[in-house]
Formats: C-alpha cells, structure tokens, sequence
C-alpha cells in the first residue's frame, strides 16, 4: 500500500485521488496554491479564499465545527463529522468526481468517500514551499554560519557527501611486513597463555591506578579505551607513536613539539590491550595532559565532563595539519577525535512576529542535557517559558510520561522542544529590523559515530557564589533511536503531514547509517560535589564490567540501570559488535 | 399615617425593580449564540491564540502523548493499512474529551469570558 522514495514511506494514493489527477491535467491543485495562507509563528498553512474568510459549511452555516473540508472540484466549504453527519460526504457522495477535499485548518487532503488522508506531491511541495518563502534566510551574516532554510538549498562545503571508494581487500605493504615480523607479539601462544584465558575477562579489560584524585581521568579513559571506532583506530595501528615522535622531533627538536596526547593515547592501549591484567598507572599521559591544560594542572579532582572536553581538544590540535583535509571539526576529517565524537547540531531561531527563521549549524562532541526542575517546584527550570497567562496547576504539570522518571528520551524531547526566549533575549530579526520575541528549537542535523550525552548535574552558580549537585536519578536504554531528533523529523513535524523532502532531509549524511545506537559505557558519579568518586561502567560482549580506579569486576546489568548517569556512550549500532563468548580462539 | 409611608417605602425598596421589557434584538445581545461567538474569535485572532494556548497545556500535561499512544495501539491492532484517519478519530475523542484535565478547562473558559468582555459593545 505504500512505496519507499529515499527512504521515506510514501503512501499511494487512493482510486478517487488517481481519478481525480487523470480528469485535471498536470496540475489539479493550482487553483489551491494562492488559497495557501501561512500563520507566523508557528508557520501553520491554512486553506482561506479570502485572508479573512471565515469558513462556513455550505449545508449547515456551521463555522464552529473542527473540521472543515472544501472540496478541491468546486470549492465548497462542508463540515465533516461522521459521527453526527458529515455534509462532506454527502457532497462526495452526490456528486462524482467531488470526493477529494482539502482541510482548510490544516491544508491537508482528504478524501471524502474513503474517510481517510490523502498524499499528493505537488501540493505538498506548494504548501511547504509557501511555508519556507516565509521564513527564509536570504543573506547571511559575516562570522556566523547562517545557511538558508529554503527548499532546495545550496550545500556549504563541510556537508557535501565525500566521495566513496571502492573496496579492496587490506595487503599488507613492505613497512607492514617488518613491523609484523619484528615489533608484534603474538596474542596467543604457550608462553603468555596463562596470562589470558579464554575464561577470564575480555581483552583490553584493565584497572587504572589512581594517582591523587584522577578518577576523573580513569572513568573517561576506559570510556574511551573501548570506543569501538577509537579503540579500532589505535590498535589498527593509525596513530604510531614511534613514527610520530620520530617526525616530531626531526621538525623541531623543542620539548614542546614531543607532546602529543594520541601518542600518549597509542601508549596506553598498547599496555592495557597486551594481555597483562595488573594495574596500569597512566601517569605519562596524566602528565601530557596537564601540560596541554595547565590551568587545570593539580591534584584536586576535576570535572570528568571537562577532562573529555579537553583531552579531545589535545588530540586535535596535535594532530599533523594537512592541507588537503577540511580543518573543520564538523566534516570529522580533522583528528580521529572529531571524526568519532563531533556530530552537527542545528538551531533555528523563529520570529515570532513575521515568521522569519534564522537557521545556524555547528558541530558538538557531545550533547549536554539539563536534568528536569525538581517537582516540587524548590529546582530552577531549565527551559523559561513565560507565557502570559494565568498560574497553572501543579497538578496539570506532568513533565514526563513515566509516572516522574527521568529519562534520557524525556531529556532529549525537551532539548529539541521550540522554546520561547525569553523578554530579555529578543533576537534581532533580519525582516522586522527590530528586536523580537522569538522561539528558539534545536535539532540534530548530523548524527556522530558515537553520541556522548552529558547530564549537567554540577550547578555553579556565580551570582550565588555556590555550587550544587543534582542527584535525581535519570534512566538510561541500553538501546537508543535518535530519529525523533534529527532535523529532518524535527522539520517535518513543524510542518506538518508533507512528503515533499526539504532541505534537512536528502542530503542528510545520516542518511548513510543509521540512527540505532547501543549503549557501550558509562560514567557515573557518587558522593557530593566537593567529595566524590567516579566510576565507569563497560559492556562488552553483552557483560557488563565495573570499572573502579585499578579494580575491575563483572556486575549485573541492574546495577548499572540504577546507578547515577553522568555521562553515557552510545555507539551506532552497525559499529557495535556483540562479540561471541569466546575470546582467545585462533 | 408618616409610620405606614414609611412601611410602603421599605418594603417598596426591598423588593428589586422589575426588568425592563426586552426585544428580540436585546435578547440576542445579552446571550450570543456559539456561532456570533467563535466568528468575533476568528476574526480577532483571538482562536489561533486560544488553539496555541491548548496545544501547550495538552501537550505539558501528557494528553497529546496519550492520545498518539491510543492512536499506535489502534493501528498496531488493525494493521496498518486498514486504519483511516475517521477510525482514529472516532477511537480517541471519547476518551480525548473527557481526558481533559479541568485546569485547562477552567483556563480557557476563563480566557473565553475576559476576551468577551473585553468586546463587549
């Protein structure tokens, strides 16, 4: 009953819609088109004869009824409410060729005689395209990346599609040949079999000792240590730290130019990786990192959060400047660190007096989420909605469907919810050239490998000179669906019912993979603000492995669904692999 | 004789004034049909706002969720391709109608009656 154009279900049209297209010519809506009338804001299309029209049912002079149809044939406004009567069907039914009708709220068709929405193209495209007229973005201004909103939009550099190649299967070349020979150890073999068994815990499973307070260093480390796509790229040998301190010493022989945290990084797989299970001290790499990040060079405990922030900032900076590779983090040809954690997020910002929406794209390594105000009113929202209304209930306030859970979803919901700014941050709108109040939504326009969402439960208050910590408890899936926040689902729920594509959808590079994502690690946090611990949690091969400082122990997946989220990693499904039960077999 | 008038004046003046004779025409004016009522709504705009207004209390207090969950649950029941947009809305607007928390109903009534007022000729 339905075909797929792209990837998008498109429903096939019923026997009275392809009657009525074959006995109207190419372009059976035409006369609609001018009819389209668009409510800012909320961007609304509407179906009216006159800017002023109010419709009526031609039968019953009704205009209070909640569904309107006109009758695209004849023009005939009739309500439709098949419980008590519809005048709609009976026009449908009287005359042949009267079945299809529009909604004149919501400009979608109908078709009358068989109760149920129809699908057409060219009118689908005519509504959103008189529904973008009046909210696009024509200029943009100098040091922002304002791009256009409008329907078939132009690409900025750092979206296009790259080029694919065709596969070979890997030889390994004459250096490869050597470095096999004369550099690796076997993984397996009668010497180092005792110190890996097929029995004992999976490979790269290794405890952290604590240095003074680096437990925040620790969690995030073996978070990353078994990020799929970065443990692939250390152990595939991609960042060589011989090959790359050789260079950088021959460049310049500075102390400086040594520093290299992905060299660091290569060095710490490379021990946690070999097989040995005793407790690995890091302190090289903890030393490279207090020199990329002197300000936070002590022995006081960080910010987990921060740490990753920075560590991926090292990464890329250190990395070798090549000149053919686009240097913007959103393309993710940079630095390894980017090409797995940076994804592209989108931010409309809409008048709320002439409609017009000024769209931005920026890449983020990771998604900050702000935990739900406390119901009991005491918490400071989020998100401030000033509507000028009067109090509501408490009662009617049910911020979440699980019965006062929060959830990861639930977080998510709200971070791609269209928000009022508020009457102090009035937006300057390019078409009213003044200071309006605006609606501000955000939406994911490019997925990253792997997604890091960071629940912001440390709150630092300047004004207040205090900090806090949130402790609410915040559930977590072990899988996760991001299609409701892209921007493709985002726009297409602002505009409603259409099957014309729109400029967040085609040339969607997330198109290529999907939008399924599997929970691998996370970082939790206990204890107080000025006093905790941190603590992360592994699944691998479907087990999951309490990481705590230099002690590592399997646990039951209930302990991780009730421990206290602080940052989770979620990996695309088709990278995840649910690795069998034996490890060490030839 | 002063001690009777001023029994005729007290129970004259507790007694209201009797309502002045009405037409047709200000019998319309003191009660306005529900059709005069939503076309002064529509022309002054005053329904979109009311319509933006609902949408964000049904939407904070679950009920647009609950209504797409009854609308999944239907269609995972018929199959797919035999729900039509009627069946939907005949399944959910009786539990729709009387799902409505009554702040929201109070709210909007409220709204309704100050915008009236506020027109009143």
């Amino acid at each position: 009953m339905s075909s797929k154009i792209n990837g998008h279900v498109s429903p096939q049209p019923c026997p009275h819609l392809l009657d009525f297209r074959s006995r109207n010519g190419p372009k059976p809506f035409r006369a609609l088109h001018d009819c389209i009338r668009v409510k800012p804001p909320g961007g609304c299309a509407a179906i009216r004869r006159e800017p002023s029209e109010v419709p009526r049912c031609g039968t019953c002079e009704e205009s209070s009824r909640s569904r309107l149809y006109a009758c695209v044939a004849c023009a005939a406004v009739f309500c439709h409410a098949p419980l008590l009567h519809s005048h709609a069907s009976d026009h449908a039914l009287s005359i042949p060729g009267h079945e299809i009708a529009v909604d004149v709220d919501r400009a979608e068709l109908f078709c009358c005689a068989c109760g149920d929405q129809v699908y057409d193209r060219d009118f689908d495209a005519a509504v959103v395209l008189a529904q973008t007229v009046n909210a696009t973005a024509t200029t943009s201004t100098s040091g922002s990346t304002a791009m256009q909103c409008s329907v078939a939009g132009s690409q900025p550099e750092n979206l296009r599609k790259r080029r694919r190649v065709d596969y070979r299967p890997w030889e390994p070349d004459s250096g490869e040949h050597i470095s096999r020979g004369n550099q690796s150890i076997p993984l397996l073999d009668a010497t180092n079999a005792s110190l890996v068994s097929s029995t004992q815990q999976p490979w790269g499973l290794r405890g952290l000792n604590n240095l003074g307070n680096t437990c925040f260093m620790n969690s995030i480390l073996q978070a990353l240590l078994h990020t799929p796509p970065l443990r692939n790229y250390f152990l595939g040998d991609r960042h060589n730290r011989y090959y790359c301190q050789q260079k950088n010493g021959a460049i310049n022989g500075t102390k400086n130019s040594r520093l290299c945290l992905a060299c660091d990084m290569d060095a710490i797989f490379s021990a946690v990786f070999s097989g040995d299970r005793t407790p690995y001290s890091p302190a090289k790499f903890l030393y490279s990192w207090w020199q990329h990040a002197a300000n936070l060079a002590s022995y006081e405990q960080q910010d987990a959060h921060e740490f990753f922030i920075s560590m991926l900032e090292g990464i890329h900076e250190k990395v070798e400047k090549d000149k053919r590779k686009s240097q913007s983090p959103g393309g993710g040809d940079c630095c390894i660190a980017h090409r797995v954690f940076s994804g592209i997020l989108r931010s409309d910002v809409m008048c709320m007096v002439c409609g017009f929406t000024s769209t931005t794209y920026d890449p983020c390594v990771d998604i900050s989420l702000d935990l739900e105000p406390n119901q009991g009113g005491s918490g400071k929202s989020s998100s401030a909605k000033s509507l000028n209304s009067c109090n509501v209930e408490a009662d009617c306030m049910h911020p979440n469907q699980n019965g006062g859970i929060s959830t990861l979803n639930g977080c998510l919901e709200r971070f791609t919810r269209a928000e009022k700014l508020g009457s102090d941050q009035k937006f300057f709108c390019q078409k009213c050239q003044v200071r309006q109040e605006s609606l501000k939504q955000m939406s994911i326009r490019k997925l990253p490998l792997v997604s890091c969402f960071h629940v912001k439960r440390f709150e630092h208050s300047s004004i207040r000179k205090m900090s806090r910590k949130v402790d609410r408890f915040l559930q977590f899936p072990f899988s996760l669906d991001m299609a409701p926040y892209l921007s493709s689902s985002i726009l297409r729920s602002r505009f409603g019912n259409r099957i014309f594509p729109f400029d967040g959808d085609e040339q969607d590079a997330s198109n290529d993979l999907s939008t399924e994502f599997e929970l691998f690690a996370v970082v939790t946090h206990s204890g107080r603000l000025d006093a905790g611990h941190y603590v992360t949690y592994l699944r691998l091969s479907n087990q999951w492995y309490k990481c705590d400082d230099a002690w590592i122990t399997q646990v039951n997946e209930s302990i991780v669904r009730a421990a206290q989220g602080y940052m989770m990693f979620y990996v695309q499904k088709v990278l995840y692999y649910k690795e069998s039960e034996n490890q060490g077999t030839s | 004789m002063s001690h009777s008038h001023e029994l005729v004046i007290k129970s004259s003046m507790s007694r209201p004034p009797p309502p002045p004779p009405t037409t047709n025409k200000d019998q319309q004016r003191q009660n306005p049909s529900l059709q005069e009522i939503n076309i002064k709504l529509i022309q002054s705009g005053e329904k979109e706002r009311l319509k933006e207004l609902l949408r964000e209390r049904l939407l904070e207090c679950g009920w647009i969720d609950e209504m797409k969950a009854l609308c999944r649950a239907f269609t995972r029941k018929k199959g797919r391709n035999n729900v039509t947009v009627d069946d939907l809305v005949h399944v959910i607007s009786p539990k729709g109608r009387s799902s409505i928390p009554d702040s929201v109903k109070a709210e909007l009534l409220q709204r309704i009656r100050a915008f009236l007022a506020s027109t009143a000729d």
